[in-house]
């Protein structure tokens, strides 16, 4: 299984490091655009952002539907076998590439926090999320009690909460960091991997596809990144990106939704099933919510919406040892494919 | 050389007027709008052209292909602004063609001309970022009050920014119409501006937008009899070939920002109508990187990261 590679840093000359790490600013600077023009709540996204930014509407809108796609799935997981924090429903959440997201400390705020959180980055990404942990009471404090935390390693340690540095692409490394984080790979888990895989080498993408399969065996993997390479929009899209120095490596290998669905129903994952973003806007979102948010601008680039969000997508994937996901995720999914009963046997 | 041509030629090179040039452009371009109709006339030979979001070099392309004005006559469907980099470089030099040349060149109003959208939409801000105050917006503003509504050529073809309204079945009540004002949120004027031909709907429905109309091939078929023109041209809404017909052919839809907001990878059209109103489209892509001046005006279109 291990196929992980020696290419720290630029392996490839469309994708460098620090650029794709740079994707991390960018998206916190346009989720507290979002919180500023109230799509939504979040009291401690403003504490990583340097140079606060007003993003377009199509962009705080597109932001929203990640991110009440995100916390709907979430919440199911949370909510599901019981209450949180407590004993008898520990549950656990893993979140590959996580940047600055604050998501863990909204759910203390929430009372939702699972009894295990841990956040997985490069260095550069850990050491700076450590030092603004440190340097901010409001979100020490949240973390509770801290047995170790350090800026020079990039790691924080506390009862319920890690934070530790990893390049995701040195498979047998995430082994020692799980086990360093006390993860338990028999609690029901929640994988997150949001615009992360995409960025990788599709063999990396694949083994840590197959490595989360293969230790967790009552699991969620959330995945929110591209599709639809070759399309005019998306031909643009990987040009722009990779002048940008983030390309999407992993974009040809996983093009479409049914690519999605088989990175891991192949790679041993129970059950896939995969989105793009149109319909989950339409189809997935409280109604309500998008009639809400729907009043907060003025909106008037459709045309380009509606192309945007075909060019992204949801993958959910299950692996349910314990019965506790029957019915998880997206509903009545005509397109719900059980690959594991054509393609493991 | 007067001020005016020395005016345009700076513009040429995307380098935007002093803000009391600006002023004055402004006010000169209202004293000759004023007197446009809200069904501007317009001679053939023309070439339509429809929305341009301030990407000023793609601009720039859709003149080598077309021609320089007044060589060629122009009809520009509105939408000058927001969205890309250049707004105020590219409606001053629209504006600066258009005192030159008043009989070469038509500006019709487009719903981002207006002081509400270009607040949110860009045109505001570039202004703030490039003459540290809100005058030039101020008097660009003024002037997209005094722009004309539609066009006629040669009494056969419509040409509207957005499309119909239910509150209009003839020309002459688009005649009728005290333009002078800000784009209202709804009624005749509004609707011009914002509405948009759909497939699916038969006579009127509610648009997305939140202003304006979605109308079907029934409105269009009965509007262009009762005015007994062949078609209606429009813009307004992006099409990835350029260029759009629906309805048998009773509406087309041209759209002039390639590659728009430097991330949609469509193309661009003009529609050259010669004296006899033959109809010949002209499709371009962006300009190329290289003649979009000094290396640090490259584009960062924003994603999903």
């Amino acid at each position: 299984m291990s196929t992980s590679k020696p290419t720290r840093g630029a392996g490839d000359s469309r994708s460098n490091r620090a650029a794709v790490q740079a994707t991390n600013d960018d998206a916190s600077a346009s989720k507290l655009s979002c919180v500023k023009k109230g799509y939504m709540k979040d009291d401690y996204v403003h504490l990583f952002v340097r140079k606060p930014v007003r993003r377009s509407p199509i962009i705080n809108r597109g932001y929203f539907a990640r991110w009440a796609a995100f916390r709907k799935l979430l919440y199911e997981f949370l909510d599901c076998g019981g209450g949180t924090e407590s004993n008898f429903s520990k549950k656990q959440v893993l979140s590959l590439g996580a940047g600055f997201d604050t998501t863990y400390f909204q759910l203390k705020d929430e009372g939702k926090a699972p009894f295990l959180y841990v956040e997985l980055d490069f260095k550069e990404v850990t050491s700076k999320k450590t030092a603004i942990i440190e340097n901010h009471s409001q979100l020490r404090d949240k973390v509770g009690n801290i047995s170790s935390i350090s800026q020079e390693k990039g790691e924080v340690l506390a009862e319920h909460y890690k934070l530790l540095p990893v390049d995701l692409r040195e498979i047998e490394r995430l082994n020692e960091v799980v086990a360093l984080a006390d993860m338990d790979p028999s609690l029901p888990t929640f994988i997150i991997a949001e615009c992360v895989l995409i960025y990788l080498d599709p063999d990396s993408s694949r083994a840590i596809v197959h490595w989360a399969s293969e230790t967790f065996s009552a699991a969620i993997f959330f995945l929110y990144e591209q599709i639809l390479p070759d399309d005019p929009f998306g031909q643009q899209m990987v040009k722009n990106l990779e002048s940008r120095g983030c390309g999407l490596l992993g974009i040809n290998a996983t093009p479409t939704l049914s690519a999605k669905e088989k990175l891991f129903t192949e790679q041993g994952w129970q059950r896939a099933s995969a989105w793009d973003m149109l319909r989950v806007y339409s189809s997935f979102i409280d109604p309500q919510e998008r009639r809400r948010i729907e009043r907060l601008e003025l909106f008037d680039e459709f045309e380009e919406w509606y192309m945007m969000q075909e060019h992204y997508c949801v993958a959910c994937a299950i692996n349910d040892s314990q019965g506790l996901f029957r019915g998880f995720g997206f509903p009545n999914d005509r397109s719900q494919k059980e690959h594991s009963q054509e393609s493991s046997s | 050389m007067s001020d005016l041509d020395r005016q345009i030629e700076q513009l040429k090179r995307c380098e935007p007027l002093k803000e009391s040039e600006v002023k004055a452009l402004c006010l000169k371009a209202m004293e000759i709008l004023v007197e446009e109709s809200n069904v501007q006339r317009v001679d053939a030979p023309v070439t339509i052209c429809g929305d341009i979001h301030g990407q000023f070099y793609d601009m720039k392309e859709l003149f080598r292909v077309g021609g320089d004005c007044p060589k060629t006559n122009y009809l520009f469907l509105g939408d000058f602004v927001d969205r890309g980099f250049y707004s105020v470089e590219t409606f001053l030099l629209l504006l600066a063609l258009k005192v030159r040349y008043p009989d070469r060149i038509t500006l019709i109003r487009g719903n981002h001309e207006s002081r509400q959208i270009t607040q949110v939409y860009g045109f505001y801000d570039e202004c703030l970022r490039k003459y540290g105050s809100a005058n030039v917006w101020r008097y660009c503003t003024d002037v997209f009050d005094y722009l004309s509504l539609s066009a006629l050529i040669e009494n056969k073809i419509f040409s509207v920014h957005g499309g119909l309204s239910p509150a209009i079945s003839t020309l002459d009540q688009i005649r009728t119409i005290d333009r002078k004002q800000e784009v209202p949120h709804d009624g005749a004027m509004c609707d011009l501006l914002w509405s948009d031909p759909e497939d699916i709907v038969e006579g009127w429905g509610l648009s997305p937008r939140g202003a304006g109309f979605l109308f079907g091939g029934s409105v269009v078929s009965s509007f262009n009899h009762a005015n007994n023109i062949d078609y209606i041209c429009r813009a307004h809404q992006l099409v990835m070939e350029g260029y759009k017909w629906m309805f048998n052919n009773q509406i087309v839809t041209v759209w002039s920002a390639p590659n728009y907001c430097y991330r949609c990878g469509n193309v661009a059209a003009i529609l050259e109508l010669d004296e006899n109103l033959e109809k010949q489209f002209r499709v371009f892509d962006a300009a190329p990187q290289e003649s979009r001046g000094t290396p640090a005006k490259k584009p960062a279109p924003d994603y999903f990261l």
